[in-house]
Parts: C-alpha cells; structure tokens; sequence
C-alpha cells in the first residue's frame, strides 16, 4: 500500500480517498478531492493555479532546491525486514523531516524579508516626494523674518530709552 | 432585510467594516483588491451568444473529453505527425479527415476554413501553451517534497506547413 501523490495539488492521497481518473491511453491521475479533478477537467494548469503546490515551487514561493529534498522518493525494490535497519530508517525519517522544516521556513523568511525592505524604501520615497503636504515649502521662513523684526524692534527701544 | 435581498454582498461586507476603523477599512479595500487582482478575472469571454457554452458544466464531462496538452505534445513527434497529417479518407470525420490542425486536435472542412483557423486567437493561444513542457505526475511529486524541482523546459512550436496544391 502506497500514499500517492495528488496529479493536481501535489497533496497525499491516502487509500480509499480521492479518485483515479484512466485516460484512454491507459495514463493513471490521481485526485485527492473532487476540487482537484474539477479543475483537471477544466483543463487548468497546475503550475498556474495558485494554490497547488506546483505553482507554488514554480514561483518561488518555497524552498525547490535542497538535499533534504532528496530523500523521499519512490524506491520499487523490495527490501527485506531487518529490525535495525527499520529503526533506523524511522529515526533518520524524523530527522530529515526536522531539517527540512526548519530550512523551509527559513527560506520564506528570508523571502519576506525583501518585501519589508522595499515597503521601507517605497515609504521613504513617498515620503521625501511628498513632503510639501507635511511641512509647507515656506513655513518657517515667515516667523524667522518676524522674529528678526521682533529683536530689531526692541533693540530700537532699547536704543530710544538710552 | 430588503437590503439583505438585493445585495447581500455588501451588506456582508458592511458587517465586516462596522468593526473596524476608518483607517484599517481602507487597508481592508486594498487587501481585497489585490487578492481579487491575483486570483485574475474569469477567462471566460464572449459567451453571451455562443450555444456551445450554453451549458458548461457538460462541456467537461469526460465523455466529451479533448485531448490534453501531454497527448498533442506526443503527437507532435514527427513520426505520429506524419500519420495524423495524411490521413485515410475516412467519410465519417469532418472534411473526411483531409484537413487536421495539430495543435488544436481539430479537423476543418476544407483548407481555407483551417487556414482561417491558424490566424485566429485560439490557435495562437494554443501554441503559447504548448511552446511549455507538459506538466507530469512526476513534477507533481517533485512539488510534493520528492526531489528538488526542475524548471519546465520551452519547446519551439509553430503552425504546421500547408501544401498549397489544393488538387
């Protein structure tokens, strides 16, 4: 027994879920849920729908190239049970999986990361163009000149009572 | 009520900005509006007088399946090329299967209908799309986290030649 592989959204598909369309040229697909093989049957691309998991490697959205990626694969060679071997693979199983996550998620951070640079400099930007509507072009010089009037006002004052 | 009646739409979304205030609701408009944006509008076009899309839903049952990108790729081997371009006179077939674009997988009347058919949007559209590999299970599984992912590779597709000789 085998845990495919949906042909549309990449999810697993578990025996006894899903369905498994034969074209009449003996090619096999397998859905995980009638949302996938709708949108077979409307002839979408997978790698242009948005949340399959195709479009998603294709656009760059998640980690694509890595060895921890490597080691799930499907092996068609029969292997006898061996006690040791089988606990070791279990344990190496859970390792890979603990990278691999941890990568993953690093490499989205890392995505994102862009973005919040460039909102910082699209903000400056908008910013320095339009600043204007915070600070009036000739704001300060009006009360600077009246300050000067100011001084010179008293100091005639001053001047006059002396 | 009544409101509720005719556009429900907005009262939902109404009830989704009382809550909210002035500023987040114009953050709110935004986010909406660039999710609808990504999601891309229907592709769907002129199909107010066309009776062929009257009803669409039986247009993808799988008895009335076309064929897919994969199979026309593998048609456009020149060995099944050739077998599909000279075809048997076969009196059954549209223009008895003389006139076969194979691209669309579609037989023509006559040579001037499938001409006419190579300057059209379709044909041209259809091109684009097989000018990428096709998708595979294979690169479904690659998605799914067996094996790293390998970028689809371009094909070079162009109209079939047309032999002018008519008889």
């Amino acid at each position: 027994m085998r845990i495919e592989k949906c042909y549309f959204c990449s999810g697993p598909v578990y025996p006894g879920h899903g369905m498994m369309f034969v074209r009449n040229d003996c090619k096999v697909f397998r859905f995980c849920k009638s949302k996938c093989h709708k949108n077979f049957k409307k002839k979408r691309n997978p790698r242009k729908t948005r949340w399959t998991k195709a479009f998603r490697k294709a656009a760059g959205k998640e980690l694509t190239v890595d060895n921890s990626l490597e080691f799930e694969k499907r092996r068609n060679i029969p292997l006898k049970y061996q006690r040791l071997l089988w606990n070791k693979t279990v344990e190496a199983m859970k390792k890979v999986e603990e990278i691999k996550q941890k990568r993953q998620a690093r490499f989205i951070m890392n995505r994102l990361k862009k973005g919040k640079q460039l909102e910082k400099e699209e903000a400056i930007n908008e910013v320095k163009k339009n600043i204007h509507l915070i600070k009036a072009p000739h704001a300060g010089k009006a009360k600077k000149l009246e300050e000067k009037m100011v001084e010179k006002l008293q100091e005639d004052i001053e001047m006059g009572d002396d | 009520m009544k409101k509720t009646l005719t556009i429900p739409h907005e009262l939902g979304y109404k009830s989704v900005n009382t809550c909210r205030s002035e500023l987040s609701r114009t953050k709110l408009r935004t986010i909406v509006r660039t999710s609808s944006s990504a999601m891309g509008k229907s592709k769907q076009t002129g199909n107010h007088k066309s009776d062929k899309k009257k009803n669409i839903a039986k247009t993808w049952k799988t008895k009335r399946r076309t064929k897919d990108l994969d199979q026309i790729h593998c048609d456009m081997k020149p060995t099944n090329a050739t077998k599909l371009l000279k075809q048997e006179v076969d009196y059954d077939i549209t223009g008895s299967a003389q006139h076969y674009c194979l691209h669309c997988a579609r037989y023509f009347v006559d040579l001037k209908a499938m001409k006419e058919h190579f300057r059209t949007k379709v044909h041209k559209k259809r091109l684009k799309q097989l000018r990428e590999e096709p998708y595979t299970q294979a690169e479904a599984d690659r998605a799914a986290g067996m094996g790293s992912y390998i970028p689809p590779k371009t094909v070079e597709v162009q109209t079939q030649p047309v032999e002018e000789e008519m008889d």
